[in-house]
């Protein structure tokens, strides 16, 4: 019998072989196509890893979208003027800043991050179409190309990278120091972990500060990816990211996380787009099979350990 | 043999069909002036200020046929949007490409996102289409991607878009697209039409960079202004969320309940804002013109009320000229540049026609019942 955590890697390897034989004639087993899936994944992989911190302490970060799309805008905008490397500590400032805000008011005022987040989503959505009047802004710096989003380290992309360091330190974060054991503590339950001495407030806020400086990074990551930036970039990534956090075996209220798993949620997602697409079918029916398909692997994956299936 | 030249007259002959005239004979339930045409202030030019090319003049010879044929390309569509009305351009271009026997091996909609529709293009890019029929989401952040499909040898026809930095030859076949201009005067010219050239309207604009719908709104907004000296544009409200538009209106009408006539710069969904914005105060007074076919637009022009003319543009030939358009790129052809597919305007009278120019089907059942058919 397979524990019900490992279900993600067996549906991964599931859909793997199942797009393998369906399309391996049209190109999906290619290494073009298996590192445009990683390239395409990297985004929405960097957001999963903040977003398991997020949801495995019972809090929710629904603004992630729109900072991505304020970070990029502010990243591209600032480097046209001052180079890459204040654009980058630019946009990095606009995650940091705006999580901040949110942990602020979750853990000092003692809102809901669902409304937090959702009001701020709203207002950075809204800063982002005001700050260069719907404007979409080209980034010309090949340095920043490069390291950000379009070069290669051999014939690995350099977005692969990001992923895996994200992944890393979100592994590290997570299971091997004091944070990762105290953020899945006040998700699990409040009360207690803070009657053993967790500081619950300052987990909470912690958790939307790296939420958000995640987005921010994804921004910046997409921004070199298309060279370029517009208000439009990652707005509607949240549902992707939650739901590839959530096949990976995190929970949706808390107590119980997977970084591994979220890697593996997010390659999911990607494969099948991207097989869907190669498959031929039409975009309205790549909307249901795409549904179809995560229904069967939400199934698999995210109920608790010791249902019965 | 005989079918394929068939076919090949089929594409030759649809190109050239005479355009649907739907200017006139306006009969519908509400008595309303007849549409006249007003001076034309303007005309639409292609990104690089390049003279219109109509669809009727593309053409491609049963010789040229054959060749396409014998080559057994492939294409892909990638769109911006999954919508009737790309539906319509796939589906004409899915005709032609039937008749230049190309396999139509992939299809994506980016739904806005230009990063998803790099991503998408990746994808397709892995099937390697000798054709690729597009409309950008974006021309600066998609540039980059379309450039990288070009230097794998891609024939790339684009839908109004074009990326910036392409250069057509190498980078792109031509740009097919609207008459915008035509679509923004139309709308100017109906709603004039609707309200007896005189008294206050209200002028729903698109509020975003977006080269199709920013020419259609000036368009009509110039030819309203300088050509109708009796109507006062006495709301200008920029429309930034498209689904955001009913309250938008809501506010608009409150402010101004005498209102004869409102412009929306499309249909579907701030048009339908607009409509069901105006119900929701009870009025029934307030003639509406909006852009592109809408079903509860039509419906609601069907049953006699508010909106009375829909501008639209021939999505089904603007996908068939795409589709022909590849075919020049194939077979090396110099295509026209930018090539425009006329607008028509369609009253409650023409619906039924209006349907099948436009989207090369009937309306809905509901329609077809509330015009008593």
């Amino acid at each position: 019998m397979i524990s019900r955590r490992y279900f993600v890697y067996v549906a991964f390897l599931a859909l793997l072989a199942f797009f393998a034989i369906t399309l391996h004639d049209d190109g999906f087993l290619s290494q073009t196509n298996l590192l445009n899936i990683v390239r395409q994944t990297t985004p929405v992989t960097v957001m999963a890893v903040a977003v398991v911190f997020v949801l495995s302490a019972g809090e929710i970060d629904l603004s992630l979208g729109a900072v991505v799309a304020l970070s990029a805008l502010v990243t591209a905008d600032v480097m046209q003027d001052h180079g890459a490397v204040l654009g980058v500590a630019a946009g990095l400032g606009v995650g940091m800043g705006v999580g901040a805000v949110n942990g602020g008011l979750v853990a000092v005022l003692r809102l809901p991050s669902f409304l937090v987040t959702l009001a701020s989503m709203g207002v950075v959505a809204g800063l982002a179409r005001t700050i260069t009047d719907l404007r979409s802004v080209a980034v010309e710096d090949r340095g920043f190309i490069d390291i950000f989003g379009s070069g290669d380290v051999g014939p690995v992309p350099g977005l692969a990278f990001w992923a895996l360091g994200a992944v890393a330190l979100g592994q590290f974060g997570f299971r091997h120091r004091r944070f990762g054991a105290h953020v899945l503590a006040v998700g699990d339950n409040r009360a207690a972990a803070r009657a053993t001495g967790i500081r619950v407030d300052r987990v909470k806020f912690a958790v939307l500060v790296i939420s958000g400086t995640a987005a921010a990074l994804a921004g910046i990551l997409y921004t070199g990816r298309v060279q370029g930036a517009s208000y439009t970039l990652g707005e509607q990534d949240l549902l992707t990211v939650i739901a590839a956090v959530v096949i990976g075996g995190t929970r949706l209220f808390g107590g119980q996380g997977s970084v591994i798993g979220a890697l593996v949620g997010s390659l999911i997602m990607g494969m099948l787009t991207n097989g869907l697409i190669l498959s031929g079918l039409s975009s309205s029916e790549q909307l249901v099979a795409q549904g179809l398909l995560l229904l069967l692997a939400i199934t698999l994956t995210a109920r608790p350990e010791g249902d019965p299936i | 043999m005989t079918r394929r030249f068939a076919g090949a007259a089929l594409v030759v002959v649809a190109l050239a069909l005479p355009q649907l005239s739907c200017e006139s004979d306006d009969t519908s339930v509400k008595s309303v002036t007849p549409i006249r045409s007003s001076k034309t202030l303007g005309t639409t030019h292609g990104p690089n200020g390049e003279p219109a090319t109509p669809t009727s003049a593309l053409d491609l010879t049963p010789t040229e046929i054959a060749k396409v044929r014998a080559g057994h390309y492939t294409a892909a569509f990638l769109w911006h949007e999954n919508a009737q009305w790309t539906t319509a351009v796939s589906n004409g271009a899915r005709d032609v490409f039937d008749d230049l026997g190309v396999d139509v091996i992939a299809e994506a909609s980016a739904n806005f996102d230009a990063a998803r529709q790099k991503a998408e293009l990746e994808t397709v890019e892995a099937r390697h289409p000798s054709a690729l029929l597009t409309l950008p989401v974006d021309p600066v952040v998609t540039a980059s991607a379309y450039k990288a499909a070009a230097r794998q040898g891609m024939k790339i026809v684009l839908l109004s878009i074009l990326p910036q930095g392409m250069k057509q030859g190498p980078d792109y076949v031509n740009v097919v697209t609207d008459d915008l201009f035509q679509m923004g005067k139309r709308a100017a010219d109906a709603l004039a039409a609707a309200v007896g050239d005189e008294g206050k309207i209200a002028y729903f604009f698109r509020d975003a960079n977006s080269y199709v719908t920013n020419q259609r709104d000036q368009a009509f907004l110039k030819t309203i202004t300088t050509n109708y000296p009796g109507i006062e544009v006495v709301a200008k409200q920029g429309i930034a969320d498209p689904t955001k538009a009913q309250e938008q209106a809501a506010a608009v009408v409150l402010k101004n309940p005498d209102l004869s006539g409102a412009y929306v710069t499309f249909s579907e969904p701030p048009g339908e804002g607009v409509l069901a914005a105006l119900r929701a105060a009870g009025n029934d007074e307030t003639k509406l013109v909006s852009l592109d076919i809408s079903d509860p637009m039509a419906l609601d022009m069907a049953k006699g009320g508010n909106t009375t003319a829909l501008v639209v543009d021939r999505a089904y030939e603007l996908g068939r000229a795409m589709a022909v358009s590849a075919g020049y790129g194939l077979l090396g052809k110099k295509a026209p540049a930018f090539v425009v597919a006329p607008a028509m305007t369609i009253t409650r009278s023409e619906l039924v026609q209006g349907y099948q120019a436009s989207l090369h089907r009937d309306p809905p059942t509901s329609v077809l019942k509330a015009l008593g058919q």
